[in-house]
This record gives structure tokens, C-alpha cells and sequence, in this order.
């Protein structure tokens, strides 16, 4: 690194372009490599959101969905806020209904 | 000895490929190689211009694929480098008239003829890609140190890979400044994704522009640090594999030359 980026590291905390676009390239790399169709995952969140509210409530807008990469595997990553736990009726109830 | 065919490969257009080829076809022609460029975009030839042979073209690889004509008599001699030769593409035909197996018999020849034949492969990765890696012995992935670039060199890779080829990765039009400014990915972070052996760095260079302009080949002009780099990737290529590769940097400035000046004192 050279002084006038260490400089501007040290004048401004946000990253530079150069590890934005590593950062992209390995998420692009990793959709690339699943070969996941578009819109596969948006069709995963809407049913995982179904299933998990039979049992929790949750804050549907907050869910977020990603795949990560760990060390060579891919990693599915689900991410929701818990606003309550849904009684056994309730659970039950939901079930029936479906 | 047969010689060998290597294609020359990126996926994504515009990153350098018919430049590429030019110049390490080139340099391994003034290391005293019998050398062969052949351009496999059919209907979009580019390697003809970049090489200053555009009014010499009598035959095209489609004549030559299709028996029209002799290979040696669609190869048409450079005019300034010895046993450097073209063999151009077709502009008026379609890719697909070129089927995979007219590949494996025209590679063969090349193999017989010539000690090195690189070939230009067109952009994406469809028939003309599949034909132009059909039956080669090695090949070559070129990216520039941008997003969209390395995306498609990953995929490229991945088909390469898929038909036992290991591949060897070019970075090319690197711009040492930006990199160290933080503004370019660097030569590491390219091969840190795409995880694969490097050929050489080629720096981003005026004199490639003056090049193409004059279809003068750049290895032969001198001071230009992308002409030093070709001749060095030629090398590895031709017996040298273990050539050490630069890493590109930007002119020295004033801390570093500090930097190093203290560094070296250290050391005494």
C-alpha cells in the first residue's frame, strides 16, 4: 500500500473500489458456479417465509436470503428478526389450513 | 517434433485477445519459431489489421478447412517478422461452417507445419468458441482487472477445465497507479478468485494503440513495457516456464524510494 492510501485509509474509513469489486466478483463467481436460475431464490424465500411463520411470527420485510461462501463450500444463509413464537394451537390451526 | 497449438481465450470481448495473439505470435517468431496466428472469428476478422496484412489475404481458414485450398497456401508471410504467418478468418462467412471436426484435422496440420500455432478465439462462448478449443494443446484465459472481465474468464476457465484443459491466465491493461490507489483490482486479487496459473502481466500501455494503428507488432518497439511483457510470456511459453514475473508497479515515489533507500541500509 502505498502512503497516499494508507492516508486516505486513515482520512476515511470506506473502503476502496478495488476491494468493492473483489468483494462483487466473488459473489457473482459463487451464483455462477450453483448455477442458480434467477429467480430460484426469490421462489425460496416466499416459501421458507410460509413455513416459518406457521411457527413464528416474523417480520416478513426484514428476511434476508444470501449464499455465502466458506472456505470452498457454499453456504445458504437465512437471516429473520423473531417478533414472537406462535402457539401450538395457532401452529396447528395453520397447518389444517394448508 | 510436432509442434504445438495453443488458443488464445476470454469470454468476455474487447479485453485483448487478437492483440494478445499478435504479440506473442510475434515474439516467439523473433525467438527464432515457426510460428502460425490463425483467427477463428469467422465473420468479424480483427487479427489481419492488427498485423498490417489486410491487402494480402488471398485464402481464409474456411478454404483451407473446406479443401479450397492448401494450408501453406492460405498462411500468408508477415512482412517484417521471418516465420511468423497468418492464417486469416473468413469475413463472409458463418461460424457454424466450421464443424468440430474439421478442427481436429486443421490443428493437426498446424502441428506439423509450425512449431507454435495460437489461436484467436472469438468472443462468448458458443460454436466458435467450442471449435476454436476443439482440439488444442493448450490454452491461454485473458482478463484486464475488471469485474465483468474476471466473471467471464471464471466460465471460460470452468469450460476449459470441463474438457481437461488447464488453462493459464493473462492479466492484461493493468494500471499499477489505480492499483495502488486502491482503484483497480491487483494481478493477486485476479488470481486469488480465479485460483490458476499465471502466464504474465501486461501493463496498460500507449504504445499498444500506436500499435494497432500502424499494425506494427509492439514486441519490436522499443521502451514499451507491454512489448517487454509479451516477449517475456513468449519465453515461458517457449522453454522458460519458471521466467520470474514483474509485478507491476507505478513510478516509484518519493517515500518509497525512501522506503527502499533506508530498507537497503538496513541490510548493509
Amino acid at each position: 500500500m502505498s502512503f497516499n492510501s494508507l492516508i486516505k485509509k486513515l482520512l476515511n474509513k470506506s473502503e476502496d473500489s478495488r476491494s468493492v469489486a473483489k468483494k462483487r466478483l466473488q459473489f457473482a463467481l459463487v451464483y455462477d458456479k450453483l448455477e442458480v436460475k434467477d429467480g430460484m431464490l426469490e421462489e425460496l424465500q416466499k416459501d421458507l417465509v410460509e413455513v416459518i411463520s406457521r411457527y413464528f411470527e416474523i417480520d416478513r420485510e426484514s428476511l434476508s436470503l444470501d449464499i455465502q461462501r466458506f472456505e470452498g463450500s457454499s453456504a445458504l444463509i437465512l437471516n429473520t428478526p423473531i417478533v414472537a413464537a406462535k402457539h401450538q394451537k395457532t401452529n396447528e390451526k395453520a397447518r389444517d389450513k394448508t | 517434433m510436432d509442434g504445438k497449438v495453443i488458443v488464445v481465450t476470454s469470454g468476455k470481448g474487447g479485453v485483448g485477445k487478437t492483440t494478445v495473439t499478435a504479440s506473442i505470435g510475434a515474439a516467439l517468431a523473433l525467438q527464432g519459431k515457426r510460428v502460425a496466428v490463425v483467427d477463428m472469428d469467422i465473420g468479424l476478422r480483427n487479427l489481419d489489421v492488427v498485423m498490417g496484412l489486410e491487402n494480402r489475404i488471398v485464402f481464409n481458414v474456411v478454404d483451407v478447412v473446406q479443401g479450397k485450398c492448401k494450408l501453406k497456401q492460405a498462411a500468408i508471410k508477415d512482412r517484417r517478422i521471418d516465420n511468423l504467418f497468418l492464417v486469416p478468418a473468413s469475413q463472409s462467412d458463418d461460424k457454424n461452417v466450421i464443424k468440430p471436426e474439421n478442427m481436429v484435422w486443421l490443428c493437426n496440420k498446424l502441428r506439423k507445419e509450425y512449431d507454435f500455432a495460437l489461436l484467436d478465439c472469438p468472443a462468448g462462448i458458443e460454436q466458435g468458441f467450442k471449435n476454436a478449443i476443439e482440439a488444442v494443446d493448450e490454452a491461454i484465459v485473458i482478463c484486464t482487472p475488471e469485474v465483468s472481465s474476471v466473471r467471464d474468464a471464471d466460465r471460460v476457465i470452468g469450460l476449459l477445465y470441463a474438457r481437461s484443459i488447464s488453462p493459464k491466465l493473462i492479466v492484461n491493461r493493468i494500471v499499477p497507479k489505480l492499483v495502488e490507489k486502491g482503484d483497480m483490482l491487483s494481478h493477486v486479487d485476479v488470481v486469488d478468485v480465479l485460483s490458476i496459473d499465471l502466464l504474465g502481466l501486461v501493463e496498460m500501455d500507449d504504445a499498444v494503440v500506436v500499435s494497432s494503428n500502424t499494425g506494427k507488432p509492439i514486441v519490436q518497439q522499443k521502451d514499451s513495457r507491454a512489448g517487454e511483457a509479451f516477449t517475456r510470456i513468449a519465453m515461458r511459453l517457449d522453454g522458460h516456464p519458471d521466467l520470474p514475473i514483474d509485478d507491476p508497479m507505478a513510478q516509484k515515489s518519493f517515500w518509497k524510494k525512501l522506503g527502499k533507500k533506508l530498507g537497503r541500509k538496513k541490510q548493509e
